[in-house]
């Protein structure tokens, strides 16, 4: 590993100076994604701008009249899984933060570190989109819509940092996943949830272009929420991907079984394997 | 001493062996190593430092087959912290020799491989670093030594091969084909083994004549081992002394130093090896590693102390790897489900390097498994291929040959329409046929097989599974129901050397074995203790630094429990004679005045009695004349030929979900007849992991190579899927202790029949769970929610065209 400078400032205003001053920095939350690309030398930051110790984006808030949950970006998996705030009003979205990876990963990974990352496998960008959240930097609000453009993409521009995430909170939500045995990420998860204006679902671990919504399936489900009103629809496996672990075939089948799944089990996440 | 009881518990008739007053042997006694491994008081090989020390980097390959054109080391010789970047051209300048892993084994009870046309094995040149050729993804080319760990990965990259691309083969069905690219030019293909044995014209007969043909074709795939504690080594060369020292934790430190002395071309006393902990071995470590000879070399040439440690996803692309068999295999069965001979042709997949036969040639004599299959033939190849070498991995070519005949026996079942459980049971070997010459020469030593098997179905209530399946049905799953036999072999190397010493408050076992976890320190005491009537706690076990320990076979093939046990109780009896002479000389009496007895040494004509202890204290305060000058110590070599054949029974329950193809194993049960069992708490431990490792081949484990680019697409545990407490279930063990004749406590081995019969017993569950869908299927482990998905929907798709499934009905349960 080259020589890096660590450092780590105290406002997102100098986060971003520092991030413009070098040209290889890297900002740094988690790091269970960089560190590890690090190690391989697939990443060679310069500089490693830590953001978690900036006040004001750590933390978890509940609106007035609960409309809306705020989950500071260098929040932890383990703090959302174990807030008493996430579990009253998304209860899944807790569960989901809580079937992230490992225990360690659980202690250290951050969701605006997994949102600004946007692994195809990652579990919060189909919380995200499920709920029809939105992504608030230091420039802009990015609803989650147009912010999730494609494989580790977004519409982020250089430099431009997550303070918070912002979440409706919906009438019910539900989240189901097939891991794989060796990584235990998601071979396919599908986040179902029911809102006055409809149902929405998002589906992650299975689109060539990451996560996404099956529209065919909220369709169906905003006019009868059941597991029956999904019978007889399908996915078409044309944009799904082809991995050691599964095929767009077995992944098409997959979003069906794990939307079933959901549905049947609104307030929890459903973990297969 | 009781006559009956001397013939059937004491095969070698040792005075020392009195069951009745065993203390610790059969006690499930907690292990002494635990409490230093478990507190961070382990010494594995990273543990150790040197002062001054430098650090090693491997430049390896990225291709799986490339000749080296020209090494430029100019801007890595440049870098900061840069002593030394060498090639094999700088090998070949020192006059290093290749590796003599001895790889053909060579036992007189093992089956004899040979190169094509009865010629001699052709192994490769297994060179540090090769001159010629890179012939597999990470082969080390060059190696970096630096100050740090990092500079000499930094300038790694700054080493310049000029690589040329060439044809590869991975596979070893392609590789054996004529026109394969060739891993080395000096043969005229890639196969190096092609050896027929059996009774070719008798099979052929009992073919022809028979009423049923069955066959079965597979292929086992590739493992690795994934130990704990990546590889590592730290090497020193003493210019003072002219003598070398190596840290390398292995599966035995004698070999080591033989091997390296080969390899440097200097004499074995010039060589120190020490091996003391080690996080995970499974035979992936049992030989030499080409970073061991480098750190030594190379510290040579830096004058300090060399170090290297693999990172995982090294250990991913260059520990030995295990398993890779193609085996296509077929039965000839009679009217009345008797099997009449057997048919195999097992194809090995050495890699790029032969470093070990093992699998292929303990595979090969026990094809027929536990059945009495009067007439066999085999045609055993071995094939290079430009991937990592194999080597004996936990129960080395057993399962493999499990898989084939167990698989191949449940096939026959479906096909002839009789029990599974039946159709095995007319076909046991019987203990009055004990000791059993198979059809392909290896002799069974001793074994109840169908007593196991009856008592497997009772532990694993095999009564019970149909209204288990019946269940699950009802639930929308599918249950499998899956059963075999196996019976293994342990040979393994038949010399071992043990030093006994009694000192006035412990007794000191120096022995050649090296655990990995087995723990040694505790069983082998207990056979200490027991043989010479002292405290077990008093008694500690002395390893892995060839300075202390002269010779020893190290542990591999569950030799070791057989040989300890063995060389212990005969050096105890020559420790009783010298025990003897010493009290006669210290008391002033004959020595025929002096009788010892259970740990006891006492004067015949008064009163006085001494234990060993006592005994030891005042003959180190005596003057002893020099022939006992050495005291209570005696040193002893033995050879032991004869192997064992633990076996058993297993049974395992997998629920499938037919929707997603998950699968869940809800039962395992297994009988193991083990021999003797020294210490039923380690034996249980050992069952556990060897069927955790079993299973993780079956349903999670494999290194997949790439077949658009040759590249192995298994570099990191995200990617390769262990077994995990929470895929387990609670299993069901018991331990059969059938005494094996051919050793003084009757040991057979227990470390390694978990593993044997996994693959096949899960197999035989995914297959019996699919059967009403897919009728029999041809899937290649791992069996992954995938691949059982993809079978199910094949299965239902084949059920809607109606075109007939090849077995499409469940048998009627006869038994």
């Amino acid at each position: 590993m080259n020589p890096i400078t660590y450092l780590r400032p105290g406002s997102v205003d100098e986060a971003t100076r520092l991030r413009a001053d070098f040209e290889e920095a890297k900002y740094l939350s988690g790091g269970h994604t960089l560190l590890p690309s690090m190690k391989q030398g697939l990443a060679r930051p310069s500089h490693l701008i830590d953001l978690t110790a900036i006040p004001g984006l750590r933390g978890i808030a509940v609106e007035a009249g609960d409309a809306a949950l705020t989950i500071g970006a260098a929040t932890r998996h383990v703090e959302v899984a174990s807030s008493a705030d996430v579990l009253r009003v998304v209860p899944a979205l807790a569960g989901l933060a809580g079937s992230i990876g490992d225990r360690q990963v659980r202690n250290r990974g951050t969701i605006g570190g997994s949102v600004a990352n946007n692994d195809p496998s990652a579990d919060y960008p189909a919380g995200l989109l499920g709920l029809g959240a939105t992504v608030v930097t230091n420039q802009r609000e990015i609803p989650a819509d147009e912010y999730f453009v494609g494989l580790f993409d977004t519409a982020l521009e250089p430099g431009e940092v997550i303070v918070r995430v912002r979440l409706p909170v919906p009438l019910a939500a539900g989240y189901a996943k097939f891991r794989s045995a060796a990584s235990r990420y998601s071979v396919v998860g599908v986040f179902v949830v029911r809102t006055p204006q409809g149902v929405r679902v998002a589906v992650t671990g299975a689109g060539e272009g990451g996560v996404f919504r099956a529209t065919a399936l909220e369709a169906a489900l905003s006019a009868n929420f059941s597991a029956e009103a999904l019978a007889g629809l399908s996915i078409d496996s044309g944009a799904l991907l082809r991995d050691m672990n599964a095929t767009p075939e077995y992944r098409a089948n997959l979003i069906m079984v794990m939307a079933r799944h959901a549905v049947n089990n609104m307030g929890r996440v459903s973990m297969y394997k | 001493m009781n006559d009956r009881l001397l013939k059937t518990t004491n095969p070698g008739g040792s005075p020392l062996i009195n069951e009745r007053l065993f203390k610790s042997i059969g006690k499930p006694l907690q292990r002494k190593e635990d409490q230093r491994l478990i507190t961070g008081k382990g010494r594995f090989t990273d543990d150790f430092s040197m002062a001054d020390q430098t650090w090693a980097w491997m430049v390896r390959s990225p291709y799986p087959h490339a000749r080296i054109v020209h090494i430029d080391k100019t801007a890595a010789l440049a870098m900061p912290g840069v002593l030394a970047v060498l090639t094999g051209a700088d090998c070949m300048q020192d006059g290093l020799n290749a590796i003599q892993h001895s790889p053909v084994p060579s036992t007189q009870y093992d089956v004899k491989l040979r190169g094509p046309g009865d010629t001699p094995v052709f192994t490769g040149q297994h060179y540090l670093l090769p001159v010629d050729k890179a012939r597999f993804v990470g082969e080390a080319i060059a190696m970096v030594v630096a100050e740090t760990r990092d500079q000499a990965s930094a300038a790694a990259e700054a080493v310049e091969v000029q690589y040329e691309e060439l044809p590869w083969v991975f596979d070893s069905r392609e590789a054996a084909k004529p026109d394969a690219p060739r891993v080395w030019e000096d043969i005229p293909g890639n196969v190096l083994v092609d050896a027929t044995f059996g009774d070719i014209e008798g099979t052929e007969k009992a073919f022809a004549a028979a009423a049923h043909v069955v066959t079965f074709k597979s292929h086992v795939g590739r493992v690795t081992g994934v130990g704990l504690e990546p590889r590592a080594a730290l090497g020193h060369y003493d210019a003072d002394g002219d003598a070398y020292t190596l840290y390398a934790g292995s599966g035995g430190a004698v070999r080591q130093k033989r091997e390296l002395a080969d390899v440097l071309g200097v004499d074995q006393k010039k060589i120190r090896v020490l091996s003391f902990d080690v996080g995970g071995n499974f035979g992936t470590r049992n030989r030499l590693y080409v970073e061991a000879g480098l750190v030594l070399w190379s510290s040579k040439k830096v004058g300090r102390p060399v170090k290297f440690r693999a990172e995982r996803s090294e250990s991913f692309l260059t520990d030995y790897q295990g398993r890779d068999l193609v085996t296509d295999v077929s039965l000839a069965i009679d009217r009345d489900g008797k099997f009449l001979a057997m048919r195999a042709h097992n194809l090995s997949n050495v890699g790029s390097v032969l470093v070990s036969l093992s699998p292929l040639g303990k595979g090969s004599g026990l094809i027929t498994g536990s059945y009495d299959i009067p007439l066999a033939t085999l045609r055993a190849q071995a094939v290079f291929t430009n991937t990592m070498a194999t080597q004996a991995y936990r129960s080395s070519g057993r399962p493999e040959v499990t898989f084939a005949i167990e698989r191949l026996i449940d096939r026959a079942a479906l096909q002839i329409g009789m029990d599974r459980v039946e159709l095995r049971r007319r076909n046991l070997v019987k203990p009055d046929q004990m000791p059993y010459m198979n059809a392909v020469g290896s002799t069974y030593d001793s074994g109840e097989y169908e007593i196991n098997m009856d008592a497997l179905l009772e532990l694993g209530d095999f009564a019970g599974a149909e209204a288990r399946r019946a269940e699950a049905q009802s639930r929308g799953k599918l249950l499998g129901i899956g059963f075999c036999n196996y019976v293994e072999s342990s040979i393994g190397t038949p010399k071992e050397r043990v030093d006994l010493i009694v000192h006035a408050d412990s007794v000191e076992v120096v022995i050649g074995t090296q655990p990995a976890g087995q723990g040694h320190e505790t069983s082998f005491a207990q056979v200490a203790a027991d043989v010479l009537n002292v405290p077990f706690e008093q008694v500690f076990i002395i390893m892995g630094d060839t300075d202390v320990v002269s010779a020893g076979g190290g542990t591999h093939s569950g030799r070791s429990m057989r040989h300890a046990s063995t060389i212990i109780v005969l050096a105890a009896e020559e420790l009783v004679m010298q025990g003897r002479k010493i009290a006669a000389h210290v008391f002033d009496v004959a020595v025929d005045q002096l009788a010892y007895d259970d740990g006891v040494f006492r004067c015949l004509y008064d009163n006085r009695a001494w234990t060993w202890f006592e005994l030891a204290a005042k003959a180190a305060a005596a003057k002893l004349p020099p022939e006992l000058a050495a005291g209570l110590r005696v040193r002893f070599d033995n050879e032991m030929h004869t192997p064992v054949f633990p076996n058993g029974s297993c049974m395992c329950e997998i629920e499938i979900d037919p929707e997603t193809g998950s699968l869940e194993i809800k039962r395992y049960a297994t009988i193991d007849d083990v021999g003797r069992c020294i210490n039923p708490l380690i034996v249980h431990g050992q069952a556990h992991g060897a069927i955790a490792q079993g299973v993780g081949q079956a349903m999670w484990e494999g290194c997949h190579i790439d077949p658009a680019t040759g590249q192995p697409l298994v570099g990191s545990l995200m990617d390769y899927g262990m077994p995990r407490f929470d895929n387990l279930p609670s299993f069901k063990n018991e331990i059969a202790e059938v005494l094996s004749p051919t050793n003084p406590f009757g040991v057979k081995a227990g470390g390694e029949g978990g593993t044997t019969g996994a693959l096949a017993v899960i197999m035989s569950a995914v297959e019996d769970a699919l059967l009403p869908i897919c009728g029999v299927i041809e899937m290649e482990m791992p069996a992954t929610p995938l691949k059982v998905w993809t079978a199910i929907q094949e299965g239902r798709k084949r059920q809607r065209e109606k075109s007939p499934a090849r077995t499409d009905a469940r048998p009627e349960v006869t038994a």
